[in-house]
C-alpha cells in the first residue's frame, strides 16, 4: 500500500532575509515584497521533491496553488489538491490545510518554511503525524528541521522505507523582539519526525553566558583586533561573540544584524544583502566574520541570510573568518552551511579554522 | 548495598597478581626514605627492555599526565602546539595553559576521522605535535608509521605520541624513536599493567627531548616503585588482562549494537556511546554505575564508558536498556502515536 505523503509550503517563509527583516511573520513580509525580496520557498521545495527517490511509493497531498501545488510537477507523479486558499495566504491557510490533510489519512506531512510556519504545523497536528520539515524561512532555530532540502528528500525515503520516527523541537524567537535585536526563545512544543538524526539539525544551544565563556569571547576579541588590517571592510555577522569583537573594536552593533566596519569605524548597520552588495564595490579588500549558531553549527543559510550567496561569493571563501567559543564549538559536530546554491555550499565545504581563544584556533569541518 | 560500578576512568578492573601487591606492601616499609637511585635505574632498565629501546631513552615519572605536561610547558616555546580534538583531558589542559598559538584538529562525529594532510598543512612553521594513539575518547588508532614518518620528517617539528592504551591497540612507534630524534612516546603503566593506584608513567624520549629531560628527576614512590619492578618481572598477567579486556569490550560492543545503541568500534578499555537519552549519566549515577560524560569535548549526547568486568559491563547493559526503554516508553507516551 501507498503512503499517503501532504506537502504545504509556507510561500512566503524566508522572504525577510535578504533584506534583513529578520523574519515574515505577520504582515512583515508585505515589508519583504516592498524591499525588493523574492521568495526562495520555490526553490526550496524543488530541490525536495525532485530528490525524492521512493515516488512510486508515494500516494501526494498538496495544498492549493503556491502553497504546493505549484511544485507539485517536479515530483513528477499523479497528486491531489487539498482545501482552498485566496490571493493572499496565511498562517490559518497552513493550519486549516494540514488538519484536513491528517483527516483525509496523510501519514507523512512535507512542510516548508521556518519557525513559524513549524509553530502553526504543531498547532493544526500536533503529534498525530510525523513530518519532514524543508527549511526555508529565516529564523530555523527548531531541531525539527532537516540540514537541508536534500536530506529532507532523504529523509522522506527512509520514511517510506520503514524508519522509526522520533520528537523534535519546535522553537520560535518572538519576531518583533529579534527586530529590536532582543534575543528570546521558548519551547513551543514538540513535532514527530522519521529518526534520521544525521539529516535533522540539532536545535539552537542556548547562548553560554558563563564567565568563561564571556572571557573566552573577550579573548576572541582581543585577539581578532589585534589582526585587523584598517585598510579591509569587515562584515560581521550577528551574534554576542562578534558584538564583543565589535565592543573591543569600540563600535555599536546590532546583535542580530549585520554591520560594517572600515578604518575603524563603522560604515553600515543592520545591513540587507543590496547594502551589503553596495559596499563591497566601494571596498576592494573585505572580510567576513561569522560566528556558527550553538547547538548545529551553521555559519550561513540560518539566521544571517543577508550574507547571501552573491555576498558569499564576491568576498570569497579565503575571506571568511569563523569564530567562536571553545565550548561551544567542542560541542558542534562540525559547521554547516545551507545558502541555498549547492555550489557555493560545496565550495565552503572543507575544513575552516574557527578562531577560539586569543591566538587558538580550532580546525573543523564544514558540511553541507 | 551495592558497590558502585567505576566505568569512568578507563581502570582495568582487575587486581595485580599476589607478587605485585607483596611487592607494594614491600615498599611500604620503606616509607621514611626516598625512593633507591638504583631501583629507580632497575625500572628504568625493565621498562626499556619490555619497549624493546635504549635504556637512555626512558624518563620515568609519577604518571604520564605530568611528563605530558613537562613536554608542553617545556617545548610550546617559540612553537605553535598542534593537538587534536577531542583528545586526553590532561593534554587539551596544558596545551591551552602553556601554548602561546594553539590549533586544535577536529575529529568530527560520527567517523571521528584524523585528516593527515590537514596537520600537514599546518607544518609551515615550528610545531609541537601531541597526538593520543589510539585516542582517547573516540579510541581510534589515528596514526600509522608512513603518518609518523611523513610529521617527523617535516621541518622543526616535534611529535609526542600519547600511547596510553598501546597494549590493547598493539601499535606502537616507540621503536622509532632511537632514529627519529624529533619522536617521543608517552606511555603508563595505570591501564594494562593494573596498576592506576600506582600512578607509574614513562616517556621514551628521542635526542631533541632528552637534554631537557636529563634534568628531570622523579622520586617514584615506594610502593609504587616496587610494585612496577614487580610487575615487569611477570608480564604475563599483563597479556591475560588485555585478553580478557578486549574480549569483554568486543562483547559489549556487540551486544549494544544488536539493541541498537549507536557505539563506536574501540581498539582501547573503553568505548564511546552516542545516546539519545538526556542525563543518561546521572540516570546511571543514581543506580550506581559511573560513566563520563563527554559534552564538554563532544556534542550533547557522547559518553565514555570502561570496560569492567564480565559481571560489571551486564549491570551496565542492563542498567542502559532500563533507563531507555523507560525513556522512549514516555516520549511514546507524550506522542500519542503509532500505539
Amino acid at each position: 500500500m501507498k503512503n499517503v505523503v501532504g506537502l504545504i509550503v509556507n510561500p512566503v517563509a524566508g522572504m525577510g532575509g535578504s533584506v534583513g527583516l529578520k523574519g515574515t511573520d505577520g504582515e512583515t513580509y508585505k515589508k519583504a515584497l516592498e524591499l525588493g525580496a523574492q521568495p526562495v520557498t520555490p526553490k526550496r521545495t524543488k530541490d525536495c521533491l525532485s530528490r525524492i527517490e521512493r515516488k512510486d511509493d508515494i500516494t501526494l497531498f498538496v495544498a492549493p496553488g503556491k502553497m504546493g501545488e505549484e511544485y507539485a510537477e517536479a515530483f513528477d507523479t499523479p497528486f491531489t489538491v487539498i482545501g482552498a486558499v485566496g490571493e493572499e495566504t496565511s498562517a490559518e491557510d497552513t493550519k486549516r490545510i494540514a488538519a484536513e490533510m491528517v483527516s483525509r489519512g496523510v501519514g507523512l506531512l512535507i512542510f516548508v518554511g521556518g519557525d513559524g510556519t513549524a509553530r502553526d504545523i504543531y498547532d493544526a497536528i500536533d503529534s498525530q503525524v510525523p513530518v519532514v520539515a524543508v527549511p526555508s524561512g529565516v529564523k530555523i532555530f527548531s531541531s525539527v528541521f532537516a540540514v537541508s532540502a536534500r536530506a529532507a528528500a532523504e529523509m522522506v525515503d527512509a520514511f517510506v522505507e520503514g524508519t522509526d520516527v522520533t520528537e523534535e523541537e519546535v522553537l520560535d524567537i518572538d519576531e518583533e523582539a529579534f527586530r529590536e535585536d532582543r534575543l528570546a526563545s521558548r519551547l513551543y512544543g514538540y513535532l514527530l519526525v522519521p529518526n534520521v538524526r544525521s539529516f535533522l539539525q540539532p536545535g539552537k544551544a542556548a547562548s553560554n553566558v558563563s564567565i568563561s565563556s564571556v572571557e573566552s569571547k573577550k579573548e576572541i576579541a582581543a585577539y581578532i583586533v589585534e589582526e585587523i588590517d584598517r585598510e579591509t571592510l569587515y562584515l560581521l555577522g550577528p551574534g554576542t561573540t562578534l558584538e564583543a569583537i565589535a565592543a573591543e573594536m569600540e563600535v555599536p552593533k546590532t546583535l542580530l544584524g549585520i554591520d560594517a566596519v572600515f578604518g575603524g569605524e563603522l560604515v553600515g548597520t543592520d545591513l540587507n544583502e543590496k547594502g551589503i552588495l553596495g559596499l563591497l564595490e566601494r571596498y576592494d579588500e573585505r572580510k567576513i566574520i561569522v560566528t556558527p549558531i550553538g547547538g548545529n553549527g551553521f555559519i550561513f543559510g540560518r539566521g544571517s541570510k543577508q550574507f547571501t550567496p552573491e555576498v558569499i561569493r564576491q568576498v570569497g571563501r579565503e575571506n571568511i573568518v569563523v569564530v567562536g567559543t571553545r565550548d561551544k564549538v567542542g560541542r558542534l559536530d562540525c559547521l554547516r552551511v545551507d545558502t541555498g546554491d549547492f555550489e557555493l555550499d560545496e565550495l565552503l565545504c572543507g575544513y575552516m579554522e574557527v578562531v577560539v581563544g586569543y591566538k587558538e584556533g580550532m580546525m573543523v569541518k564544514v558540511r553541507c | 548495598m551495592r558497590e558502585t560500578i567505576k566505568l569512568n576512568m578507563n581502570e582495568v578492573p582487575y587486581l595485580p597478581p599476589r607478587e605485585v601487591i607483596k611487592a607494594a606492601q614491600k615498599g611500604l616499609a620503606k616509607l621514611n626514605r626516598y625512593a633507591d637511585p638504583e631501583d629507580l635505574g632497575r625500572l628504568r632498565g625493565l621498562l626499556a627492555d619490555y619497549s624493546g629501546v635504549p635504556e637512555e631513552h626512558v624518563v620515568l615519572s609519577p604518571g604520564s599526565d605530568i611528563l605530558l605536561r613537562e613536554v608542553i610547558h617545556t617545548f610550546s616555546k617559540g612553537r605553535k602546539v598542534i593537538i587534536v580534538s577531542p583528545s586526553f583531558f590532561s593534554t587539551v589542559q596544558a596545551a591551552k595553559q602553556f601554548a602561546t598559538k594553539l590549533v586544535s584538529l577536529r575529529l568530527s562525529p560520527p567517523e571521528f576521522d584524523f585528516d593527515l594532510n590537514l596537520l600537514m598543512d599546518e607544518l609551515q612553521e615550528p610545531c609541537l605535535v601531541i597526538i593520543d594513539n589510539p585516542n582517547n575518547p573516540t579510541g581510534k588508532i589515528l596514526l600509522d608509521r608512513q603518518a609518523v614518518e611523513a610529521i617527523i620528517e617535516s621541518t622543526d617539528t616535534l611529535l609526542v605520541v600519547d600511547e596510553a592504551y598501546y597494549e590493547f591497540s598493539g601499535v606502537t612507534f616507540a621503536d622509532m624513536v632511537h632514529d627519529h630524534p624529533n619522536l617521543a612516546v608517552t606511555r603508563t603503566m595505570d591501564k594494562a599493567f593494573s596498576l592506576a593506584g600506582a600512578r607509574i608513567g614513562y616517556v621514551i624520549a628521542g635526542e631533541a627531548f632528552r637534554d631537557t629531560f636529563s634534568s628531570f628527576y622523579a622520586f617514584l614512590p615506594q610502593p609504587s616503585l616496587y610494585a612496577a619492578i614487580e610487575a615487569l618481572n611477570h608480564p604475563d598477567y599483563v597479556r591475560r588482562n588485555v585478553q580478557r579486556v578486549v574480549e569483554e569490550r568486543e562483547r559489549v560492543w556487540r551486544t549494544l549494537n544488536e539493541l541498537a545503541v549507536h557505539v563506536c568500534q574501540s581498539t582501547t578499555n573503553f568505548l564511546v556511546v552516542n545516546t539519545e537519552i538526556p542525563d543518561i549519566v546521572k540516570r546511571l549515577r543514581d543506580i550506581g554505575i559511573l560513566i563520563l560524560d563527554l559534552s564538554n569535548q563532544l556534542p550533547s549526547g557522547f559518553v565514555r564508558v570502561s570496560i569492567g568486568t564480565g559481571e560489571e559491563n551486564d549491570a551496565f547493559i542492563a542498567g542502559y536498556m532500563k533507563i531507555r526503554a523507560a525513556y522512549l516508553n514516555g516520549m511514546q507516551m507524550n506522542a500519542g502515536f503509532r500505539g
